[in-house]
Order: structure tokens, then sequence, then C-alpha cells
């Protein structure tokens, strides 16, 4: 199994509130790895820092063996890293379409042309189509994005993160505000999408359900450690993870 | 249809001012030009207000710089017109280039106050290095030489100059906003954190937005420079800068054709007002209230809305 992202040593204090103490891992490509923890745990602050947006205090993180650290978010981006967002983090006034053309724009590099028609850039229009089509939204393109709805505007998010072709995804609770249905077809999709191996999925979530029938691999959370690592099943039989986390009813 | 109509505006607005060019006096061909020469530099403006989301309040400092660039090349170089113009506008991107490094590393109130900052800079060295650019006297005696074998001297002349200008500044600007770049710029604005998450590098398209439009700046003061053949230092002022976002206000922020309109109004009205009162600002200023209060989005955004709704209601009316 290869390594795709590579984490040494990776700190992050906020005063003496310590988010990330001295991380090591990894992640394999074609895995869904989940990371679950308690609020606190620094599940968020570690997406923010691998995706660029907060410096780490120490350590390096290596994509595909190349050093990321000290990269600004959109060569990331272009490298192949990307993440979706806990809330909707959509562009609400463009349309549906326009959503997704700006991240296709920005991954093939056509985004600085400044006297072409869009119209003219069939590739790109293609693309965005195909994207759409995988998230079942072809309907809705030349709508606002303000005017889906929640659910949908949530599918969105996770298009214009996969619209970049990314190697890596991180989903930063992919299913929150939605309803059972959207859930069950959302699940489907990243699923599915897993399966073709083009993107490796790694996922924050609260939910236990989605965690434990999605996940090949499960990483536990708490104040910036990791205290466990393996798969769905080991985890729920980890002692120190009921104790300090899941709590027994969650657990049957 | 609908798609055309934009063009069709486009074309009767050209024949319009071609023929107040033939046919008008020249008090009327004076402010024609004047309005052009606002519109230029608030349809530049408008592609960092209203497009990027930046409100700048120093590109007065590139509408001097143009005119500055084109007085002391006039007066130093080579006095024709077209190279002329090109060293005003050559001056403005490269004031703006400068200026617009350090301020696009903010945004919002930290924006609007580094460019307010840089353009006093401005103004006030222009004001002090009086061997340079004449102080408060402005550099005088910019002549209209021939431009490619025709004469531009007089304002009938020179009208037609500046209607060019224009036409090219309006088809420019389409151009833009109808590009990839066009589109990513109102990304950056709507929501600049996804953006950078699409791959795209905020700062640099930012910058490229601020020195586009500082470029029409210096376009239009380059033009205003030979049309009152001197340069103002008060050009440079702070003041003026409030201009191109007053104009675009009125016209509707979010619309293409709103820094036109809004120029139209804003120096008709001006002409109107001024022969009754001495109180431009006092009816300057009822007139905003009543826009920003009244008219949500400006002329031309309120306009594109009522529009939107009856044409909805004259279909629905037409179905049952």
């Amino acid at each position: 199994m290869s390594s795709l992202l590579k984490v040494e040593g990776l700190s992050k204090a906020f005063g003496r509130v310590v988010t990330a103490d001295g991380l090591n891992f990894e992640i394999h490509a074609g895995q869904i790895t989940s990371i679950i923890g308690p609020n606190g745990a620094g599940k968020s602050t570690l997406i923010n820092i691998l995706s660029g947006t907060l410096a780490a205090d120490a350590g390096r993180v290596f994509l595909e063996g190349r050093d990321i650290t000290r990269l600004p978010t959109h060569r990331r981006v272009r490298l192949g890293l990307c993440r979706s967002f806990q809330v909707v983090n959509v562009f609400p006034d463009l349309t549906v379409f326009e959503n997704i053309q700006i991240p296709v724009l920005g991954i093939v590099r056509k985004a600085h042309h400044v006297f072409r028609s869009l119209r003219r850039e069939r590739g790109v229009t293609e693309r965005v189509m195909e994207v759409l089509g995988q998230l079942k939204l072809v309907g809705r393109a030349h709508d606002l994005a303000s005017e889906l709805s929640h659910g949908d505007q949530r599918l969105l998010e996770i298009g214009i993160a996969l619209a970049v072709k990314p190697k890596l995804l991180f989903l930063d609770e992919p299913t929150a505000g939605m309803n059972p249905v959207e859930r069950v077809e959302t699940l489907e999709t990243i699923r599915r999408l897993s399966a073709t191996g083009r993107t490796t999925f790694v996922i924050v979530e609260h939910d236990m359900d989605i965690v434990f029938s999605l996940s090949d691999r499960v990483m536990v959370l708490h104040r910036g450690e990791i205290i466990c690592d393996g798969t769905a099943e080991e985890v729920k039989n980890d002692k120190q993870t009921r104790e300090c986390y899941l709590g027994e009813e969650v657990i049957e | 249809m609908g798609r055309y109509l934009p063009y069709m505006a486009f074309g009767l607005l050209i024949v319009l001012l071609v023929c107040i060019g033939l046919f008008a006096d020249r008090f009327v061909l004076y402010l024609t030009m004047r309005v052009m020469l606002l519109s230029i530099f608030a349809l530049g403006y408008n592609l960092l207000l209203g497009r990027t989301g930046l409100l700048s309040f120093g590109h007065a400092a590139f509408y001097a710089a143009g005119s500055y660039g084109m007085a002391l090349f006039y007066l130093h170089i080579n006095p024709d017109p077209l190279l002329g113009i090109l060293a005003g506008v050559g001056l403005a991107v490269v004031a703006s280039l400068v200026i617009g490094f350090f301020c696009v590393r903010h945004t919002e109130i930290y924006f609007a106050m580094l460019t307010l900052a840089f353009g006093m800079m401005v103004f006030s060295l222009i004001w002090n290095l009086r061997d340079i650019t004449g102080g408060d006297d402005g550099l005088v005696g910019i002549g209209r030489n021939p431009l490619l074998g025709f004469s531009i001297a007089k304002d009938s002349q020179y009208y037609f100059l500046v209607v060019f200008f224009f036409a090219l500044t309006v088809w420019i600007i389409h151009r833009i906003r109808s590009s990839p770049f066009g589109l990513v710029l109102a990304g950056i604005s709507e929501n600049h954190q996804r953006a950078s998450f699409a791959g795209i590098s905020i700062k640099s398209y930012r910058l490229a937005a601020f020195v586009i439009s500082g470029a029409f700046a210096g376009l239009a003061g380059s033009l205003g420079a030979m049309l009152e053949s001197n340069s103002d230092p008060f050009s440079a002022h702070w003041t003026h800068s409030a201009e191109p976002v007053l104009v675009s206000l009125i016209g509707g922020l979010h619309t293409f054709s709103g820094p036109i309109v809004g120029s139209v109004l804003f120096v008709v009205l001006r002409e109107i007002i001024e022969r009754f009162t001495q109180n431009w600002m006092l009816w300057l200023g009822i007139i905003l209230l009543v826009i920003i209060m009244g008219f949500r989005g400006g002329a031309m955004g309120s306009a594109e809305q009522y529009l939107a709704r009856w044409g909805r209601k004259f279909r629905e009316e037409s179905a049952s």
C-alpha cells in the first residue's frame, strides 16, 4: 500500500491549549480513513494545517513524497489536496454551473485568461457537466446556489472539492444537516467515487454509524494525540477510546 | 433575443454619441466628453469594486498618474498624442502595480484605508514636487497635435477620439467580465476562502484587477489632461477618488452598464443643480440617500429587478 500523505512530528498550540502534539501518521491511497474524536480534540485544526489555512508550529507534511509544509493553499490544491467544509461554503450568488466552473478553471490553469469568452471553453464545460452528473445536479445547473435546498448545497460543497480532481480529499462532516435520504445518497456517492480509485477520502465525522459503515481505517484523536488507529472493529473494542470518547451506549 | 439586447444597446449608444458629435453645440459636446471620461474611470474601477469586492479610496492617484504621465511626456519627450496616452497609462500601471502590491494583502476596511493613505501620499508628492509637477499650478500648455494625420485640435474633433477610447473601454471591460478571469473575480468576491480551495491564488487575481482598474483610471486621466490642456493637482485629491465609487453606486455596482448610467446622472445632475444652487453637495447627498435606501442595486440594478419581475408576471398572465 502506497503512502499518499505523510505527517511527521506535527505540533500546534494556541497559547496553552495543545491541539496537535507531535502527530505522526500516514494516509494510504485508496483507503477511506475516518478521523474521530471528542469536541476540541484537534480534528479541525489538523485539517486546517494539512490544507494550508493554518501554519504548524513544528513538523512536516509530505504529499506523495513532496514536502508541502510551507505551500499556500492554492498550490496544495493544484498538487491534488483539497477539502470540503463543515458548514455550507459555496459561492451563493453564482449559478450551480459557475460554482463548479471556478475550481475546474483553477485546476486546468485557464482561470487567468482575460480575453477569451467562457463559452468557448468546451473542455471546461464538459468537465463541469461531468461533475454535476456525478452529483445528480445537472437539472439545477442554471439556478443560483443559494436557491438550492440545504442538502443540495452540501452536495454542491462536495462537488466543488471534487471538481479539482483531488488525489486526497478531506471531508469535514460531509452529511451534517442532511436528511436521512440525502445522507444515504451522499454516502453512496463517496463509496462509489472511492471505488474508482482516483480520489482517496479522509472523513471527519461525529456520526458513528457513518464512520463504522464507511471507513477502512479509523483514527481517534484526543487532546492532540492519536490514541487509537486501526480498523473499525479494533477501534470499537479499544478500551481507551471507549473511556475518553465513545461512551458505552454507542457501541452495542 | 435577450442575448443580443446588450449589443443593440451598445450600438445605439455609439450612434447617439456620433450624432451628438456631429450636431450638438460646444457645451453639450464638452459635457458628453466629461461623461465619457468619468465612465472610463468608473467602468475600470467597478471591475475592482463591483466584481472583486474591493473598495478603493485611492484611484484618483492613478487618474493623476495618467494625467501627469501624459503631460510630462508631452512637455519633455514627445508631443505625439497617442504616445502620450500610452505614457500616461504606462505610468498609471506602474503606480498601481507598486501600490496594489501592498494593498491587496488586506481586505475590507484595511484595504480601503491603505488605498486612501497611498492616494494622499501621491497627492502630497504632486503638491510638493514643484519642479516636476508644477505644484499647485499643475502642468499647463498641453496641446493636441494631429493624430495619425487627423487634426484633433478642436473640441469637435477631439470628441471622436474620446468616443473611440470610450467604446474601446466598454468592449474590453465586457470581454473581461465574460472571461474565465471575470468569473474568478466574482468567485473571489463571493467567497475568497473557497476560491483559494479552487486552486486560485487570490492575491494575484486581486492585484490583476487592481492594475486593470488603475490602467483605465490612467486612460481617463491622460484623456482628461488633453481635454483641459492641463494637469490639475486636485485630480489626485482623495475627494476625486470618491467619484467612481459614487458613480458605481448610483448606477449599480453589480451591473455592467451601471458606471455609465451613473456617470450620465452624476455629470448631468450636477450641471442642472449647480444652475439653481451653490449647494451641489447637499443635493448629491440627498440623491445618494434616495438611491441607497430606495433603489437597492442602483439605477440599473433596480431596473433589472423591475424588468425581471414584470417579465415573470407577464409570463404567468399569458400562461393562465
